[in-house]
């Protein structure tokens, strides 16, 4: 199985451009990287993580980065439905309240909870 | 199995020259904390201040809570896995210091943890503003990588609840409460008339700082299994987890789940409640699939007809939480869910981020969107630096005064998903 990942994080980018194929947005926001992801579902791509992955909610951290591979001809519907809800859910927070512009000290520890975030499922190795 | 919990009441904290109980009051020798946090030369400086009830003290950023317990008799000691050998608890005879905490506090990364209030508006909605803590303020050494600290802050937390618990081994407890669940099938005929009432308890297993640990064991890599409600209240279950202050499971909160004390207080008389399966909220889809699967095949095994589930956080966890609420459901088994909302501030958008149709029946632990005010204290232990970082607050939080307008979820377990709070919703 062939992972892709797709994000907006450096720390990612950095760490796994040479494992497997990553799509890396720069200087996008959160929401950013969902949309992108959803645009992929409709061309076949299945999520393999969770796009709300971590506590950090989508007005705080800045960073997502999110798992995907191709699947069979057609869109899955499990992950249209998935991407959806965790678009509305991030929008519902922005609309609250907008990620403030944090320190760059501040936006090193986001983007390093971020690549953990993924850290475990990367090590996956098999199709399971 | 069957343990005896001997609660020590305490009503007040002071330092002392040994660390002890007397008449209620719990000493605690300063030094000798702060010896055994130094210990790990990951850490280059400790210092110990106490909290009680009703003072102008606020507390921030905090990391962990943990109430102090000892061992009696039974086997195995407190924290089996972490810093104690491991070896099976919850059997013999357990003391437990109530009314006391050791709280860690210390920045791990900038954003981290919520605040704990000892008086004022925002004390009523944490249990820790009614406790006597012993707060461990901790510094990491230089350049320190943070998942080092992140354990190493756990690691001193426990260590120091561990040392206080040690002042209540041969004291005489207050109260002795008995809790016992007897192996399935003798469980099953003690009380063949009442519903068969199982807990499935979702622990958090993102990543750095949204860990749990069962036994030493990261939850990301369990699968669902069997415990005996019993082996909680000796630590079986640590928390690693530390960035959503209002829904994070404290290591308090995994020793006193309110829900496993609920269930045992009706256990035998309109309920049998036959024990516990834990299971996790992996990030990897395919992990979900995994334990939900599970999950609902021991549910079925164990002959649960009835279950309630937990789980720690929001978003990606409330995702496992349908899919075990569904299969389980599927199963024939009835389902009631216990969780936290975040439906926005006016409260009119959608709680959660998934849900299913098996989902009906749902108690909720409040909104943690809903802005509060909240004053200045006489004295912060900690630092106040993070404030408009941690989650819930946001740049303009921190009022030049010192008071603090936030939304509730900054402070600590406000909207706790086991339901130990004060917070709920009602349909009108």
């Amino acid at each position: 199985m062939n992972k892709l990942i797709v994000t907006n994080n450096s720390l990612v980018f950095e760490k796994y451009c040479n494992h497997c194929g990553v799509i890396y947005l720069k200087d996008v926001g959160y929401l950013d990287v969902l949309y992108a992801v959803r645009d992929r579902i409709h061309q076949s791509y299945v999520l393999l993580t969770h796009p709300l992955a971590g506590s950090l909610k989508p007005n705080q951290t800045p960073y997502k980065s999110i798992i995907i591979t191709r699947g069979e001809a057609g869109v899955d519907t499990d992950s249209v439905v998935l991407i959806e809800n965790s678009i509305a859910a991030a929008q519902k927070f922005l609309r609250d309240r907008n990620t403030p512009s944090w320190s760059e000290k501040i936006l090193g520890d986001f983007r390093t909870v971020d690549l953990s975030l993924i850290e475990n499922a990367m090590q996956k190795r098999s199709f399971n | 199995m069957k343990l005896e919990l001997g609660k020590i009441l305490i009503q007040d904290v002071q330092f002392g020259a040994k660390t002890e109980v007397v008449d209620r009051t719990l000493f605690v020798n300063k030094e000798e904390i702060i010896e055994l946090v130094l210990e790990d030369d990951r850490l280059i400086g400790a210092d110990v201040e106490l909290a009680r009830p009703g003072e102008s003290v606020r507390i921030a950023p905090v990391k962990d809570v943990i109430e102090p317990r000892v061992k009696v008799t039974g086997g195995g000691v407190l924290f089996p896995g972490m810093i104690n050998k491991v070896e099976q608890v919850g059997s013999g005879r357990t003391h437990a210091l109530v009314g006391a905490t050791v709280i860690t506090c210390g920045r791990i990364v900038g954003f981290q943890e919520g605040l704990i209030d000892m008086s004022g508006p925002a004390a009523k909605y944490c249990p820790f503003s009614e406790t006597n803590n012993v707060v461990l303020v901790i510094e990491p050494a230089d350049n320190l990588e943070t998942h080092d600290y992140e354990t190493a802050g756990r690691l001193a937390g426990l260590k120091v609840a561990a040392y206080i618990g040690e002042a209540g081994k041969n004291i005489e407890p207050d109260e002795v409460v008995v809790y016992e669940t007897k192996p399935l099938l003798e469980q099953a005929l003690q009380y063949p008339d009442l519903p068969k009432i199982g807990y499935v308890h979702m622990l958090q297993s993102q990543g750095l700082l949204h860990d749990t640990y069962y036994y030493g064991v990261d939850a990301k890599q369990l699968v669902p299994t069997f415990m005996y409600p019993t082996e909680i209240m000796d630590g079986a279950i640590v928390s690693g987890n530390c960035v959503a202050p209002c829904d994070k499971v404290t290591t308090f909160h995994h020793l006193n789940n309110p829900i496993i004390e609920d269930l045992f207080a009706r256990h035998g008389k309109d309920l049998n409640f036959m024990g516990v399966v834990l299971t996790n909220e992996n990030v990897f889809l395919a992990d979900k699939d995994r334990s939900s699967d599970m999950t609902a095949k021991l549910c079925e095994f164990f002959g649960f007809e009835g279950v309630i589930i937990s789980e720690e956080g929001y978003g990606n966890p409330d995702t496992d939480l349908m899919m075990n609420c569904q299969k389980v459901s599927q199963k024939g088994i009835k389902v009631v869910l216990i969780t936290d909302e975040f439906p926005g501030r006016d409260g009119k958008s959608q709680s959660l981020a998934d849900t299913v149709d098996e989902a009906d029946a749902l108690v909720s632990c409040g909104n943690g969107n809903v802005i509060i005010n909240f004053p200045p204290m006489e004295k912060v232990i900690g630092t106040l630096d993070f404030v408009e970082t941690m989650i819930g607050g946001y740049e303009g939080s921190l009022k030049p005064d010192g008071s603090i307008e936030a939304e509730l979820q900054i402070v600590i377990a406000s909207t706790i998903a086991n339901g130990y709070n004060k917070l709920a919703a009602r349909g009108h």
